[in-house]
Parts: structure tokens; C-alpha cells; sequence
């Protein structure tokens, strides 16, 4: 039935009948369409649309526990296999890229030429630049990078009847129209399929520096004076990092609240601000410096924590979750150690962080379906309580129905339904898939 | 009572339901006062409001867009009226929402890095109320000293300084708007970072006042850095100047500023209130700005001065102190006005390149300004590619509106070519509605006037602006035919 007519789309070797059992993570389809083009993609839309078929889309695969209510969509929409760089302008500092390329790839690619992605999201070898970007994934070094918003410049959408839409363009300055590059950066892909993206590039730190600041139990407001201070500094951390005491066990061997502090800049000047850092130490903390490749792999290591869609397991009480949460910069703080209590009451574990200078932060939870989703249920109540929220990143399928993945819906729903009825009237792209069922 | 009723000249029953809401003193309606309102600071085209109303509150907002909706009257919310490319210049018979009065800082909090300011709050300002405590707000456009954060939404402004620091949308954490439905909506401005849901924030910003009215905005407030480093170097030769200001950014360096002026904006800028004493037979010069952290900003001087040098600078130097480069700094700020001291008129265009495409763009607009015989001066924010020629001309000359108008849109066309965009920081507004063919299909338009609808259905707010309008370009010629025999 579904398959008929389905060879005029794609070849059919681009087809591929899905007979395994349903995934842990859900957001599947019937049948996988890998598109090797965009052509692929606006063929495989535009049938899906006049035919009223869903589609969710995929291509690493790491945010496949992220949102939808859909075990299966008509059709699973792969680009692993649209990838690679169609230009970098390394005098323009831009590149533009195909969505299914992975980060890793593209940042080995620029580094030839002494630039790179200012995005240090999780799993750089398995997510793509389309998926981070549709799920707006970043990373500490936001801080002072920015994040997807504030790099993508221009992007090519394949719109759910398949239509190419043009948003924004190839210079790094451009007010002309709306910025509706904006409006696919984090939208999941309900609005339409990212066929291209041209993204801002930086040049490479000539030097980095890594400083991690252990503190004692019990030392809340000496992290948060410290914290102040710096951030009062005429410093310029690119991170401002606060781990909970379980992940800097994972990353650093110490089972306490660590600062990670990152500085990227001309030798002179990341040795000036470490230098700053040990004279403003608080009392009785444990510090340690590192650089270059020392620095660099610890946060390669960094980038590996926390589910990434191939790691779930299939037992009960290993069950893996991840939350998003957004903060005022210094709540982060409180937020934490909230998560770290209510952990304990709830028999679950956590490794946590997050930045104290861009008010996002991350946690990993691990343990038994029901007491993930109450941790979840009353985390996300103490979190509003100081105007933050939290959303989940990653949930197996079965769990997303009873926790809310975006929680309530903002007052101004009207216009966010507005957007996507104009967008994609008959509701074929990733269904349910964002906030309040959109 | 009788004396007010004297006072209150007007047979428009609108005006006084206007009134009714914000007080009577608050509402222009005489044609003597609704002069100044006919434009902002793009004055090639001019329309008369039918009123100006003063709001003081969201609430007033609310009920005056409500009011407005139900008489169906368009309307237009203003700042400073600073913008350069007509988004607060009415077409006819608008109402203008003039948000000046809304100018309080109703939160600050440095710990987090943030404020919230009324619309009307003027961008210098802001930047003055924390500087003591060594914080200041990014975009810098070259009106800072009159234009609101409102405006600077609105224009999604960008600056001398948005190389390194980026433009407007970089810097807004959360907005209140109120939609054109009357209805007011408070789009995170409490200031939390990646609000779940489709990103109005970066959708509302640099809307031209098309899709709501913004009632508060929560910025993101930065600290001063801790060195800053000014260098200014002389070229013969503007190939040699443009391939410098590649051969920097592939040094791996970001400087916070790298601007560039050919000869005839330095006569311009030598002419005017701040001459620095450029010599007026260089071809150009670049003014580059480097800050960040003390330590690291000497070793990147070296480098720009080198690069300078293989590159046939004529003369180069660092400024001696503070006094010298803001001189420097104030020179280049007057760059558009300086234009008033060696031409009667003048248009400012807004076209933005990929950096490395300088010299054939120039190269293209000198050929312009012979084929059009009108003089233009560039000035350039290099580093970002954002290019503007400023085209010279005489409106009392008949024809020669028509000829620089024709020039403008010449250049943007040159930009599109190469890549480009056809507005950097200025918007498209009146001006460049037409020009959005140059770079954007039918149906990419549609897809924009689209998502307007979903804001603003009855097309109320702001109309005929930004979108390509059929007929627009005849009824803008005779406009300016009018104003040239007035004149």
C-alpha cells in the first residue's frame, strides 16, 4: 500500500523496508528513505505530502530520544548520506555544508585551515551539522562562542511539500527580510527539512588553557562568589563550567563540585588570566592547570558523557534520560544541587552540569522508569519556580508519553501553531514532535 | 472644559478615541505638527501621518492597537526616527505609535548580565548608565547617541563594532510585544537563554516593526575588556588596503573593529567637526580596533602592523592614547553626516559582500558613479563585508534624485551578484522593498509575507514595507518629483 509507487521517488535501493522490532527511542518509520540530495529530499516531501504520509528525519541518530509521540512515521527521512562541505571561504571565515556531515568531520576538514565550528556539542563523530543545529545542541563553550543562533548565517529548507526555500544568505552581516534562519534552528524539524546550512567559522585558539577548581562540600557560596568575581573580571573565560561532584568523579577523578574554566587566546594572554585565577582562589580548594592537548582531550572526554541515541540499554533500572535546563546564569548553581537532593530521594543518579555565565545546563539521569519521571516531575516544578525550564533531551519513547518533553505551553502557543500550519498545513514533519504536540 | 474642547481643533473622530486612551496633549494632529513625522532619517520619500500619539505604558499600547484595529487605520510604531531606509516613514494616513515617552530602565542586574529597557531607552544611554561599573552594551550603531533599544530591534542595528560582538539579535534575551491583535505577550523577559519553542526572539528582531510592537526589552549587558588598541593605516593603493583586511582575518585574528574609508569619504570626514588631518591623496585608510585581554593585544598589533606593511601601506600607526582614538573614532562616526560638507545631498546604501570580494566590488561602483556621473564615497565596516557607498548628489539638480536612487540600487545589485545581501544593518523598509528581488524568489518572499500573516493578518502594522509592493517604484519617483519643486 505504502509502498506503492514509492520506485518513482528513489532508486530502490534507497528504500528500505523496516521489519525490526520498535526501537527504545521510537521516532522511526515504515520505511527509511536515505536521500543523497537535496533533489531526493524534496522528492521524498512532496509525495509525502500529497499523500498525506508523516515523516520524521534522522541522520546520526543521536537525538532520537528527543521528543515525538511517534513510535513510527509513514517514512524515516535518513540524510546520513547527504554530507560534505559544498565551500569554505576560509578569507570569509564561512563554510556551507551538507545537513548529514558529522561535526568531527567538519571540523577535520577546517582545521587544515586553521579554523572551526564554534559549537562543542556532545558526540561531534555521530551528530550532524543538521541535527544540532534542528535541535540547537551546544556546549559550555557558548559562553563565549555564542551558540547555533548565532552562527548560522544561511540556510537552504526543504519545505514539507517540497518546495526549496532560500533563508538568509552567505555573508556574515544581513538584515534583508525576516531572519528566518531563526526559525529552523531548534524547530526539530517541524518546519521543514535543513538541506543546506552556511554557518559562521572562527579561527583556531592559538593557545588553551584549562583550570579546574575543586571545592569542599558545602561550599555553595564560595562557588557563586567566585563565580561573580569572575565574571565581574575584566577576564574572558570561554567557560565558566560548574560540574556536579559524580561527573567531575567521571572526568577528573574527584567526587566535588568543580569549576571548569576554560581560556583560548594568545599564549600571553591565557597564561595572564590563569595567573588572575590562582591570585582570586577561594580558601581550601584543590587547582589544577592544563594545557593544549591535555586541555583538548579532557574536553573530548567531556563531549562524550550522557546518552548520544546508540547507548540506551535495554534493562529497566538503567534506564537513561537527559534534561536541557535553561536558567537566569547564576541559578544554575541552585538548580544543580537541586537536581543532586532530589537524586537522592529518588533513588536515581545524576551527573550534571552547567554554566554559570550562559544559564544553560545538562543532566543525565540513570535508574528505574518511575522514578526518573517523578525526579523529572519535581525537578521541573522547583526549576519554574526561579522562572527556568527544563526539557528533555533524551527519553525512551514509552516515557515520553507520561512526562511532558517541552513542559507547558508558552501563553503565545497561537502564534507557534500559527508558524507551522503556514509551514507544513497537513502536519507531515516529525508530528508531535515539539512543544504542545506540534 | 470649554477652553480644552477650543483647543482641540479636529473633526477626526479617531483622534479624540485616541484621547480618550493616552490624553489629550498627547496626540498630534495638525498638519504643522505632523511636518516632522513624514520621514525618518531616510528622506527620499515622504508621507503624512494622519496623527502621532505619545504612549506611556504596554496598556496604552494594547488599547491604541485595539482602537486602531477596529477603526481598521494602519499604523506605525517609531523611536528616534533615526532609521535610514524609510520603516517609520508613513506611505499615507497612518497613525504613528511614537514610543519616545516609554524610556525607563526598569531592570538591571549586573550578576546576570542583563537589563530591561522600555523601548524608547536610547542606546548610548544604556551603555552610560553601567559604564561605572564597567559594563557595556555591544551594538554601536553610528546613531547611538539618539537611537532607541525599541528602533535598534526593530532594525536589528548593527554598529562598528559587530565584528567581534555581533548585531542587535546577538544581544536580546527576551522581549515584551504587543501583537498586532492588541494582544501582549511576554516573549522571555526574565532573560533565560533558549526559551522552548520556535525562536520569535530572533524572528521579532530586525522585523521592521512589521510583526508587534515591542513594550520591553531584556539585553545582554558585557564587560569592558581589559585592553583595547587602535592602529590606522594609509594606502596609495585600495586593493592593497582590501587584501589587508583579508590577509588579517586569515592571521586569525577578530578584531572588535575593522573599518575602511576611500578618498572621497575622507574628504568628507576631513570637511566636517572632527578632522583628523588624513591626507587627502591616499587612496584609503583602515581603522582597525583590537581589544580582549592586555597580555594577548600587543603580539596582535605586531601582526596587523605587518600585514599591514607587506601590504604597501603608505603610513601606519597605533594611537598614543585614549584622546587620539576617540578623535579617530569620532571622525568615523561622522562619516554619513561629514557628506553634508561637501554635497548638498546625499544616499547612504547598505550593501553587504563576502569580504574577499572587495576590490572587484569597488571596482564595479566606481564604474557606477561614472556611468551615473555622481560622486561616491565608501565607507566600509571591512571586516564584515558591510559596505556604503554613500551617493552624492543635488536634489535641487531635476533629475539627479532620480540618478542617485538609480545609482543605490545599482550597487545593491553588484552586492546581490557576488553573493551578497542588499542590506547589512539599515533594513529594507521603503527604500530597498524592491531590491528584495535582487537576492530572494517569489516564493521566498512568499514564505516571509507569510509568516507576517501569522502575526499580523489584517496587515495593520506597519504596511507596504519591506515586501516588494507592485506599482511602489512610480508612486516613489513622483514623490520625489513633488519634493524636488517644492524645493
Amino acid at each position: 500500500m505504502i509502498q506503492s509507487g514509492t520506485e518513482s521517488i528513489l532508486p530502490k535501493e534507497q528504500i528500505i523496508e523496516v521489519d525490526e522490532p520498535d526501537h527504545l527511542l521510537g521516532n522511526g518509520g515504515v520505511q527509511i528513505m536515505e536521500a543523497y540530495s537535496e533533489e531526493d529530499i524534496s522528492k521524498v516531501l512532496t509525495y509525502a505530502y500529497e499523500n498525506e504520509k508523516t515523516v520524521n528525519v534522522i541522520s546520526g541518530g543521536t537525538k532520537r530520544g528527543f521528543g515525538g509521540e511517534t513510535e513510527k512515521a509513514d517514512i524515516l527521512l535518513s540524510l546520513k548520506h547527504y554530507t560534505g562541505i559544498v565551500e569554505h571561504s576560509a578569507g570569509d571565515l564561512t563554510m556551507t555544508v551538507r545537513p548529514g556531515t558529522t561535526l568531527k568531520e567538519i571540523d577535520e576538514e577546517l582545521a587544515k585551515s586553521g579554523q572551526f565550528v564554534a559549537l562543542d556539542t556532545p558526540w561531534p563523530e555521530l551528530a550532524t551539522i543538521g541535527g544540532i543545529i534542528s535541535a540547537n545542541d551546544s556546549g559550555p563553550k557558548r559562553l563565549l562562542y555564542g551558540s547555533a543562533r548565532d552562527l548560522v548565517i544561511g540556510l537552504r529548507i526543504v519545505y514539507a511539500d517540497g518546495r526549496v526555500i532560500r533563508t538568509g544568505g552567505k555573508v556574515v552581516k544581513n538584515v534583508a527580510g525576516y531572519d528566518m534562519n531563526k526559525l529552523f534552528i531548534g524547530a526539530m524539524g517541524t518546519l521543514g527539512v535543513i538541506s543546506e546550512i552556511t554557518i559562521k567559522l572562527r579561527p583556531l585558539p592559538k593557545f588553551e588553557g584549562l583550570s579546574l577548581i575543586h571545592f569542599p562540600e558545602g561550599s555553595e557560596s564560595e562557588i557563586r562568589n567566585f563565580a561573580v568575581s569572575l565574571l565581574d573580571s575584566m577576564m574572558e573565560p570561554v567557560t565558566l563550567e560548574l560540574l556536579s561532584p559524580s561527573l567531575a568523579e567521571t572526568l577528573t577523578g574527584k567526587n566535588s563540585h568543580t569549576l571548569a574554566i576554560a581560556f583560548e587566546d594568545r599564549q600571553k594572554a591565557v597564561l595572564e588570566q590563569e595567573k588572575w585565577i590562582k591570585e582570586n582562589l577561594p580558601a581550601n580548594v584543590v587547582h589544577t592547570v592544563i594545557h593544549q592537548e591535555q586541555a583538548q582531550k579532557w574536553w573530548e572526554d567531556f563531549r562524550h558523557i550522557g546518552p548520544n541515541g546508540h547507548n540506551d540499554d535495554n534493562i529497566d533500572a538503567h534506564t537513561m534520560a537527559a534534561l536541557k535546563i535553561g536558567s537566569n546564569n547564576l541559578d544554575v548553581l541552585v538548580n544543580l544541587q537541586t537536581a543532586e537532593r532530589l537524586a537522592e530521594t529518588h533513588h536515581v543518579t545524576i551527573e550534571g552540569h552547567g554554566g554559570l555565565g550562559h544559564g544553560i545546563s545538562r543532566i543525565f539521569v540513570k535508574g528505574q522508569p518511575e522514578d526518573i519521571v517523578q525526579f523529572i516531575t519535581e525537578f521541573r516544578e522547583k526549576v519554574e519556580q526561579r522562572f527556568g525550564y527544563v526539557v528533555c533531551t533524551h527519553l525512551p519513547f514509552r516515557l515520553r508519553e507520561t512526562v511532558q518533553v517541552w513542559g507547558e505551553k508558552p501563553a503565545y502557543f497561537a502564534l507557534l501553531e500559527g508558524i507551522k500550519a503556514t509551514n507544513d498545513a497537513k502536519r507531515i514533519l516529525n508530528r508531535n514532535r515539539y512543544i504542545g504536540g506540534i | 472644559m470649554f477652553g480644552r474642547k477650543r483647543k482641540i481643533k479636529t473633526s477626526d473622530p479617531l483622534v479624540r478615541k485616541l484621547m480618550d486612551i493616552v490624553g489629550e496633549s498627547e496626540v498630534l494632529f495638525e498638519k504643522e505638527d505632523l511636518v516632522a513625522y513624514e520621514c525618518d532619517g531616510y528622506t527620499m520619500y515622504k508621507g503624512m501621518p494622519r496623527a502621532v500619539v505619545f504612549v506611556h505604558d504596554t496598556q496604552e499600547v494594547s488599547d491604541v492597537v485595539k482602537c486602531l484595529n477596529e477603526a481598521e487605520v494602519p499604523y506605525i510604531a517609531r523611536g528616534a526616527g533615526t532609521g535610514l531606509s524609510g520603516g517609520a516613514t508613513p506611505l499615507g494616513g497612518e497613525v504613528i505609535i511614537s514610543l519616545v515617552r516609554m524610556k525607563r530602565m526598569l531592570h538591571l542586574d549586573l550578576e546576570n548580565r542583563k537589563a530591561v529597557v522600555e523601548p524608547g531607552y536610547i542606546n548610548l544611554k544604556l551603555t552610560q548608565s553601567i559604564s561605572d561599573k564597567g559594563y557595556y552594551y555591544a551594538p554601536d550603531p553610528s546613531s547611538q547617541y539618539a537611537c532607541t533599544i525599541g528602533g535598534n530591534v526593530a532594525e536589528n542595528s548593527g554598529g562598528a563594532h559587530c565584528l567581534k560582538y555581533g548585531v542587535t539579535t546577538n544581544h536580546i534575551l527576551g522581549l515584551e510585544v504587543v501583537l498586532p491583535s492588541g494582544e501582549i505577550v511576554d516573549i522571555g523577559v526574565e532573560g533565560v537563554p533558549d526559551l522552548p519553542g520556535y525562536d520569535l526572539l530572533g524572528l521579532l528582531t530586525g522585523s521592521e516593526g512589521t510583526l508587534g510592537i515591542v513594550t520591553k526589552v531584556t539585553v545582554k549587558v558585557l564587560k569592558n575588556p581589559e585592553g583595547k588598541k587602535t592602529v590606522l593605516a594609509y594606502y596609495d593603493d585600495i586593493d592593497d588596503a582590501s587584501q589587508a583586511v583579508s590577509d588579517i582575518i586569515a592571521a586569525g585574528i577578530i578584531p572588535a573593529a575593522l573599518e575602511m574609508m576611500d578618498q572621497v569619504a575622507i574628504e568628507g570626514v576631513e570637511s566636517a567637526a572632527y578632522p583628523v588631518g588624513h591626507p587627502r591623496d591616499i587612496a584609503a585608510f583602515l581603522l582597525i580596533e583590537v581589544d580582549g585581554i592586555e597580555a594577548g593585544i600587543d603580539d596582535q598589533i605586531e601582526e596587523i602592523l605587518t600585514v599591514c606593511k607587506q601590504n604597501n601601506v603608505r603610513e601606519v600607526k597605533v594611537a598614543k592614547d585614549e584622546a587620539e582614538r576617540a578623535l579617530w573614532w569620532a571622525n568615523r562616526k561622522m562619516g554619513f553626516g561629514a557628506m553634508g560638507a561637501i554635497s548638498p545631498d546625499y544616499l547612504v546604501q547598505d550593501g553587504v559582500i563576502p569580504r574577499t570580494r572587495l576590490p572587484e566590488v569597488l571596482a564595479e561602483i566606481r564604474e557606477i558613479s561614472r556611468k551615473y556621473n555622481l560622486r561616491i564615497a565608501n565607507i566600509f565596516h571591512a571586516g564584515d563585508g558591510n559596505l556604503h557607498p554613500l551617493i552624492l548628489y543635488d536634489a535641487s539638480v531635476p533629475g539627479e534624485s532620480e540618478r542617485a536612487s538609480k545609482a543605490g540600487s545599482e550597487c545593491l545589485k553588484v552586492c546581490a551578484d557576488v553573493g551578497g545581501s542588499i542590506t547589512g544593518e539599515h533594513g529594507v523598509g521603503i527604500e530597498k522593498s524592491a531590491e528584495m528581488r535582487f537576492i530572494f524568489t517569489d516564493e521566498e518572499l512568499e514564505a516571509q509575507t507569510n509568516i507576517r500573516e501569522v502575526f499580523n493578518p489584517q496587515d495593520l502594522l506597519n504596511p507596504g514595507k519591506l515586501f516588494p509592493q507592485p506599482g511602489r517604484c512610480v508612486e516613489v519617483k513622483r514623490a520625489n518629483q513633488d519634493e524636488v519643486q517644492l524645493v
